[in-house]
């Protein structure tokens, strides 16, 4: 009876997130629809548009989710606000690459279309349902997929984070269960990983994959000898990550939108990437600038800074730590698959549903069993980050010119010449955008991953494991009753995306525009 | 008379199916290389062609059948067979000086030793001063010299082509295929036994001793044509004409 009175819990809770994701995921389509379509059809909007997006998909939300948290809170009642701080940051983990997805599929809409549309006098309407949202559909299923595990991610990890406050808690979820399952022991535990990857794969299977269907009917054929049998997750991924560091013009001319309306094709692709490169350098500087100024003539947010600082810096080195323990494990494991193994290819589908799979549901099994703050960030870090960097790997062979094995058999290339020839540098490209997404996973999973508290479940105060310093306690303990409270949050906050941003700046986009410059053709 | 020991490269009944769908590709090969000797394997686009060079460089293990090199049974790649991809097959990643040096990867050679033959390699074909730079920066010729220069690095005693002027424009594949027969008259280099494949008829007139002629879906052999006359050859000639229309009649024959 015990057991499907948990199981019965479990779906019940299971659902109510399920519930959450498809509030979030239906806004974010609309929101897309909207934005992207905008930002495709008018010249101004799109050079507004796009630099925003490309700035905001790069910030780890996550840590924006006690201000959040805050702030529904504040504007809505009770229940109500946290479950809108939830389905808001859900959207914000969602909608930038669906919006991506959308602006690129209307921007190479072949001019013919359009023509049409012009010669039987379509108006705006006509225009939207006949033309630009087929055109946009089997981008948008495809990166809604996406969007999902990235999603989940979110979803586990803030419903986790809203336990730690007891009047601020997401009475039914997913994540909430898994809080107090971490006192029952490891077998309630293990069921309620089995039901929460049930539900992952009847998703996948049951929602997204009659969507696909429907979505490409007309197209797949066509599809199949174009782009071979690679999966559209796959490529949806490596789409997404490649966006992430790249500005979205320059994908738009791998595209070829030579094709698309006129006052597209008007608009010159070389100089377009200068002004998003000015604007994007200006942003920075003038956020430190700013920064800086209203620091220096502030006593109290100079006294903030000074707690923020070391925070970052902890943080900042757990972080690559973790990093560097994930390369550390990666690297060696994604070469062996790839080149010396011979069932290499078929881990593939093992990696695509455990990096669907948020690691934060294990967060509270770890910190539980553990204890020891750093090792559970450490560790939480780790699983958090691992999958991206692994997939993304192993997704580098699609890459890599087809006859590297053959040239390596070949001329005999093995050894340390192997390793610094071939195999490294194959990886390369796999590996920075691996990277860059896993590390920002890291940053994602900070505010849980530092300070992990059951206050909630316990009813008392009950902070299960903490680090010394760290920006994501920080976050989290400015919020609790009794913290700084708001200010020292948006200083935080402030620090935490300058360094986010100048990191980009200047380590993975030179690292990556150096990369794809050798290796493309 | 060709005696015994001038043979380079022996197929016996070789046959490949896929092992998947059991269907036949290639069905009872067998014919010979001998010493000095240039081949053309012609056949229709699909027919198993690449297949079979793969099986002779050792990549590909046949399902029956044997190939050998000298007396010895090839069964993986080895240094004095050395192969020339359609698609040139350069790593992107790697300066065009290190891509020879693959081509020594067996070798013993210190590393400033392969640095320096990389670089005559290079300068052989016209591409000194093309050594920092990544195969990127090239063009389909150049790329394939540097494929070439890759694959004679380790003094190969066999050269295997695969279609290897098939994915550059007519002009500078021609001027490609003169470099080739200019290189392998002029006897300063290993070679001394090339099988190329492809499915430009003229070509393999121009540059082959024998053409083998291959049928399609199984491959077998439908006939080996010798050629004779000294390269290079003249394409206008009435022989080259004759040549050409045989093998058109042979490929066209079921």
């Amino acid at each position: 009876m015990d057991f499907i009175a948990l199981v019965l819990q479990l779906v019940l809770d299971t659902s109510a997130s399920w519930v959450r994701m498809f509030i979030a995921l239906g806004i974010s389509v609309l929101i897309s629809i909207v934005v992207g379509i905008y930002a495709a059809v008018s010249p101004k909007a799109e050079k507004i548009i796009l630099p925003v997006v490309d700035i905001l998909q790069t910030i780890p939300i996550l840590a924006f989710f006690p201000f959040a948290l805050f702030v529904f809170v504040v504007i809505l009642p009770g229940y109500i606000g946290i479950n809108a701080a939830v389905i808001f940051l859900i959207i914000t983990s969602m909608v930038w690459n669906i919006i991506f997805g959308v602006y690129e599929s209307i921007k190479t809409i072949p001019r013919e279309f359009l023509e049409v549309s012009d010669l039987y006098d379509f108006d705006r309407f006509e225009r939207l349902k006949k033309i630009y949202i087929p055109a946009a559909m089997p981008r948008i299923v495809e990166q809604s997929i996406l969007s999902w595990s990235i999603g989940l991610f979110y979803l586990v990890t803030s419903e986790i984070f809203s336990v730690g406050a007891s009047n601020e808690q997401v009475k039914y979820g997913i994540g909430v269960a898994f809080a107090s399952l971490a006192y029952q022991g490891a077998i309630p535990y293990l069921i309620g990983i089995a039901v929460f990857v049930v539900f992952v794969i009847a998703t996948r299977f049951l929602f997204f994959r009659p969507l696909e269907e429907y979505s490409t009917r007309h197209i797949r054929s066509q599809q199949k000898v174009q782009q071979g049998n690679a999966p559209r997750y796959e490529r949806a991924l490596l789409g997404w990550v490649s966006r992430r560091i790249s500005s979205a013009p320059m994908i738009i001319k791998s595209n070829r939108i030579v094709k698309g309306r006129k006052h597209i094709s008007r608009v010159p692709v070389v100089e377009e990437r200068r002004d998003l490169k000015i604007l994007g350098y200006a942003v920075v500087v003038l956020l430190v600038a700013g920064a800086l100024y209203t620091f220096a003539s502030n006593p109290v947010l100079l006294g903030y800074e000074s707690q923020v600082l070391p925070a970052l810096a902890a943080s900042f080195a757990r972080v690559w730590l973790a990093f560097a323990i994930m390369l550390a494990i990666s690297v060696p494991l994604c070469v062996y698959l790839i080149f010396m193994s011979k069932y290499g290819r078929k881990y593939m589908l093992l990696f695509q549903i455990a990096a669907s799979i948020p690691a934060t549901i294990l967060l509270p099994a770890i910190a539980v069993t553990i204890k020891q703050g750093e090792l559970v960030a450490l560790v939480v870090f780790i699983l958090s980050g691992i999958w991206y960097l692994i997939f993304s790997i192993m997704a580098s062979v699609r890459t890599m010119p087809q006859n590297v094995f053959e040239v390596s058999r070949i001329f005999g290339v093995k050894g340390t010449n192997a390793w610094k020839n071939i195999y490294l540098k194959a990886i390369l490209p796999g590996l920075v955008t691996g990277a860059l997404t896993g590390i920002a996973a890291e940053w994602n999973a900070s505010i849980v991953a530092e300070y992990f508290t059951t206050s909630g479940v316990t009813g008392t105060t009950n902070v299960v494991s903490s680090v010394g310093v760290g920006i994501g306690k920080l976050l989290d303990l400015s919020l609790a009753p009794g913290g700084q409270g708001i200010g020292l949050m948006m200083v935080a906050l402030l620090n935490l995306v300058v360094m986010i941003l100048l990191v980009n700046t200047f380590v993975w986009k030179k690292l990556y525009n150096k990369v794809t410059k050798v290796y493309a053709g | 008379m060709r005696d015994e020991h001038m043979k380079m490269i022996t197929l016996e009944k070789v046959s490949f199916l896929f092992k998947n769908s059991n269907l036949e590709i290639i069905d009872s090969i067998s014919f010979q290389a001998n010493k000095g000797e240039f081949i053309s394997i012609v056949g229709p686009s699909g027919c198993g062609k690449s297949t079979l060079l793969r099986i002779i460089a050792g990549l590909i293990t046949p399902t029956s059948g044997r190939v050998f090199f000298g007396n010895k049974e090839i069964t993986e790649p080895n240094r004095k067979i050395a192969f020339v991809f359609q698609d040139f097959a350069l790593l992107p990643w790697l300066t065009n000086q290190d891509n020879v040096k693959i081509g020594l990867s067996r070798s013993e050679m210190s590393d400033e030793a392969k640095d320096k033959k990389a670089s005559e390699l290079l300068d052989r074909f016209g591409l000194s001063g093309f050594e920092g730079y990544y195969p990127n920066a090239l063009s389909g010729g150049m790329k394939q010299r540097v494929g070439i220069a890759r694959s004679i690095a380790s003094d190969p005693q066999v050269l295997l082509m695969d279609e290897p002027f098939s994915s550059l424009d007519e002009l500078t594949a021609n001027s490609l295929r003169s470099d080739i027969i200019y290189m392998l008259e002029n006897k300063n280099i290993s070679v001394n036994a090339v099988i190329m494949v492809t499915h430009n008829v003229e070509e393999a007139v121009e540059l082959s001793d024998k053409i083998v002629v291959l049928s399609d879906k199984p491959s077998r052999v439908k006939e080996i044509i010798k050629v004779s006359g000294a390269r290079p050859r003249d394409k206008r000639s009435k022989q080259f004409a004759d040549y050409v229309d045989r093998i058109y009649s042979v490929l066209a024959q079921d």
